[in-house]
C-alpha cells in the first residue's frame, strides 16, 4: 500500500516538475479565473429576475449557482480530458512503452498521472471561488468543507471512470473522442450547469438523472452554498459512489482490454 | 550441459576465493551471493531466455472508412513464422536481419509489448504474455527508435524517476546513477534539460535506463545507432566486460553492425523475412556456409548475392 502511494506520489512528482519549467500559464490562469468571475457576475446582475430566484434553490444568487455549475463542470471536464492526454503525450514524447516495461502496474500509471491534473482543477476552482468572493460577494461563509472535500472526492471517482473509457477509446482507435464530446455536450446542456435540471422536458430530466455530472453540482451547490452536511445530502453522495463502483472495475478492464488489443495489433505507439 | 559449460567458460574463471572466515551478517552473506552469481547461474541450467515456435502476424491497416468498420480484422501480414532458440544465463546472443527480419517484433514480444500470435517464450523462466510484471522484474530494454524521456526534465530527473518505478531506493539511484555516469561519459549531461542533449547522449541515456536496475537479462535493439565511433567503442567494451563478463548479464541485441556482433556475441541469430534460418556461434556460421567473412556468410545464409573481393575493392 505505502509503496503503491509512493509510486503514485512518483507521477505527481514528475507533472510538477514538467509544469514548473513553464512558468508563465500559472500567472495566466490568475488572470482568467478573475475574467471568468467577473463574467459570470455581470450576466447575474443582467438576468437576474423574480422568475429566476424562484427557481432557484432558496437563498441562492443565480451568480453563485451558476459560478459553481461553471467551475464544478471543469471537473468532469478534467476528468475526461486527463487520461486520454496522459495516453497521448506519453505516445507523443514516446514514454509509453519505457512506462509500460517498468514494473508498476498499468492502474498505477493511469491513476498516477491523473493526480496531478486533478490538483490543479482543484486549485483552479479555489481561485475562481477566492475572486468570488473577494470582488463580487461570492458566499464562501455558508460553506461546509467537510462536505465539500467529500463530495469532490465522490465526484472525482464518479468522473474517473468515464475519462478511463475515454483512454482505451483513443488507444484504439487514435483520435478523436466521440464519447467525450457526446458527454460534455449533454452535460453542459441537462447537468444542470447554469439552470436548474426543473426547467427542462421531462425527457431530457431522464437523461440528467443518468448523468453523474447532475448529482454532483446538486451535490456540491448544497455543500458550497447552503452549509449542507453530508448525511443531509447522503442521496447525491451515495449516488455517484454507485457510478463509481459501476464505472471504475467496468472502465480498468476496458483499458486492459483495450492495451491487450493494441499489443496484439502492434499499435500501441502508433499515431 | 555441455553448451553450458562452454558459453560459462569464463564464469569458472572468474569465481572469487573464499574468505578464510564465514560471517553471518545479512550483507556478507548477499556480497558473497552476488560474487557467486555466475557460479549460482552455471549451476541452474535454466534459460535466460526460450523461444518456442514463436509466430507473429499483423492485422492489415485499414483508413477510411474501413478502419471504422473492421477495426479488430484478423492478422495477415506475417513478421515471425515459428522461431525457436535459446539464449542460457549469462550468455549474449546477437538477431541478425535485414530490415523487416522481425528481428524488432521479437524483442518487442520478449519486452512484453507485442503480444505473439501463436508460440511461446520465457524470459527469465516467466512468460510475458501470462505474467509479464514477473518479466519486467529481470528485463532491461532499450528501444532502437523512440527513446522516451520527458524533455522538460533533467537526464537525472529522468532517470530517478524511471529508477524509482523499478523499486530502486533514493540511497541506491544515486550511486548507482554516479557509478554509471562516469562510464557512459554523462556526468555533464545528467543536470540538463534532456530537450537540450544531442541524439547520441540520448541514446547512452537510454542504455543507462535500461542498466539501472541490474537486469538479468537485457534486451537492445540497435544499441549503438546514432552513437559517435568512439562512444560506441566505448559502449561495447562497457557491456562486454562490466554487463555481460563480471555481472553475467545475458543479453539480445540486434545489430546490423557485423564488427559489434562478431566482438559482443557469443551465438547469432540470423532472421531471414521472419523465419530462422541459422544459430550458432559467428565462427561456426562461416565454417558451415564456407565464408572468410561474417557478412558473407550472412549474405549466403539469407540468399542474397555474394559479391566477389574486386566488385567490394574501393576505387
Amino acid at each position: 500500500m505505502t509503496q503503491t502511494l509512493r509510486n503514485l506520489l512518483l507521477f505527481f512528482e514528475r507533472d510538477l516538475r514538467i509544469a514548473r519549467t513553464y512558468r508563465g500559464p500559472f500567472v495566466l490562469e490568475l488572470v482568467e479565473a478573475l475574467f471568468g468571475a467577473a463574467l459570470f457576475y455581470y450576466v447575474a446582475r443582467f438576468v437576474d429576475s423574480p422568475e429566476l430566484r424562484q427557481a432557484l434553490p432558496q437563498g441562492t444568487s443565480y451568480f453563485a449557482y451558476s459560478l459553481v455549475g461553471f467551475v464544478f463542470f471543469d471537473y468532469l471536464n478534467a476528468a475526461l480530458d486527463t487520461f486520454d492526454r496522459s495516453i497521448l503525450e506519453a505516445r507523443d514524447a514516446g514514454t509509453l512503452e519505457p512506462l509500460l516495461t517498468t514494473q508498476v502496474s498499468l492502474t498505477t500509471i493511469l491513476i498516477g498521472s491523473a493526480i496531478y491534473p486533478f490538483v490543479v482543477t482543484t486549485l483552479r476552482i479555489a481561485v475562481y471561488l477566492a475572486w468570488g468572493a473577494l470582488l463580487f460577494d461570492f458566499p464562501l461563509r455558508a460553506a461546509n468543507w467537510l462536505t465539500v472535500v467529500v463530495v469532490l472526492l465522490a465526484s472525482l471517482l464518479a468522473f474517473s471512470g468515464l475519462g478511463i473509457l475515454s483512454a482505451a477509446y483513443l488507444l484504439l482507435f487514435k483520435r478523436g473522442n466521440p464519447a467525450k464530446w457526446l458527454i460534455l455536450g449533454v452535460s453542459s446542456v441537462v447537468g444542470g450547469m447554469l439552470f436548474p435540471v426543473s426547467i427542462l422536458p421531462d425527457w431530457l430530466q431522464l437523461i440528467a438523472h443518468l448523468n453523474p455530472i447532475t448529482y454532483a453540482l446538486d451535490a456540491m451547490r448544497a455543500a458550497l452554498l447552503n452549509d449542507a452536511a453530508v448525511p443531509s445530502i447522503a442521496r447525491p453522495i451515495l449516488i455517484l459512489l454507485f457510478f463509481a463502483v459501476i464505472l471504475l472495475p467496468v472502465s480498468l478492464a476496458t483499458f486492459n482490454w483495450a492495451l491487450l488489443r493494441t499489443k496484439v495489433t502492434g499499435t500501441l505507439t502508433h499515431r | 550441459m555441455e553448451r553450458l559449460v562452454q558459453n560459462h567458460a569464463y564464469s569458472v574463471c572468474s569465481v572469487p576465493k573464499l574468505p578464510k572466515r564465514l560471517p553471518l551478517c545479512p550483507t556478507r552473506v548477499l556480497r558473497l551471493f552476488s560474487s557467486f552469481r555466475h557460479v549460482i547461474n552455471f549451476a541452474v541450467p535454466a534459460s535466460a531466455i526460450k523461444v518456442d515456435s514463436l509466430s507473429k502476424s499483423f492485422p492489415p491497416a485499414f483508413g477510411g472508412w474501413r478502419a471504422f468498420l473492421q477495426p479488430f480484422a484478423a492478422p495477415t501480414s506475417p513478421a515471425l513464422c515459428g522461431i525457436s532458440f535459446e539464449v542460457t544465463p549469462g550468455e549474449s546472443v546477437a538477431l541478425l536481419g535485414t530490415n523487416g527480419a522481425g528481428k524488432t517484433t521479437l524483442l518487442r514480444i520478449l519486452a512484453t509489448l507485442l503480444v505473439p500470435t501463436s508460440g511461446s517464450a520465457l524470459v527469465a523462466g516467466c512468460d510475458p504474455v501470462r505474467d509479464p510484471a514477473a518479466v519486467r522484474r529481470h528485463l532491461g530494454h532499450h528501444a532502437g527508435t523512440d527513446l522516451g524521456f520527458y524533455p522538460r526534465l533533467t537526464g537525472r530527473e529522468n532517470l530517478r524517476f524511471f529508477g524509482r518505478l523499478n523499486y530502486l531506493s533514493d540511497g541506491v539511484l544515486r550511486t548507482r546513477i554516479s557509478e554509471l555516469a562516469e562510464r557512459f561519459e554523462l556526468v555533464g549531461a545528467l543536470d540538463r534539460q534532456v530537450r537540450t542533449l544531442s541524439a547520441g547522449t540520448l541514446q547512452r541515456l537510454s542504455l543507462f535506463r535500461a542498466l539501472l536496475h541490474r537486469p538479468k537479462v537485457l534486451l537492445l535493439d540497435e544499441p549503438t545507432r546514432s552513437l559517435d565511433a568512439i562512444a560506441a567503442s566505448e559502449f561495447r567494451r562497457f557491456l562486454k566486460t562490466e554487463v555481460h563478463l563480471h555481472h553475467g548479464t545475458s543479453i539480445l541485441f540486434a545489430s546490423h553492425i557485423l564488427p559489434e556482433i562478431e566482438f559482443l556475441a557469443d551465438r547469432v541469430v540470423v532472421l531471414n523475412e521472419g523465419s530462422l534460418v541459422a544459430f550458432d556461434t559467428p565462427s561456426a556460421l562461416k565454417s558451415s556456409t564456407g565464408s572468410s567473412s561474417l557478412e558473407e556468410a550472412f549474405f549466403r545464409l539469407t540468399g542474397h548475392y555474394v559479391p566477389s573481393p574486386e566488385e567490394v575493392r574501393p576505387v
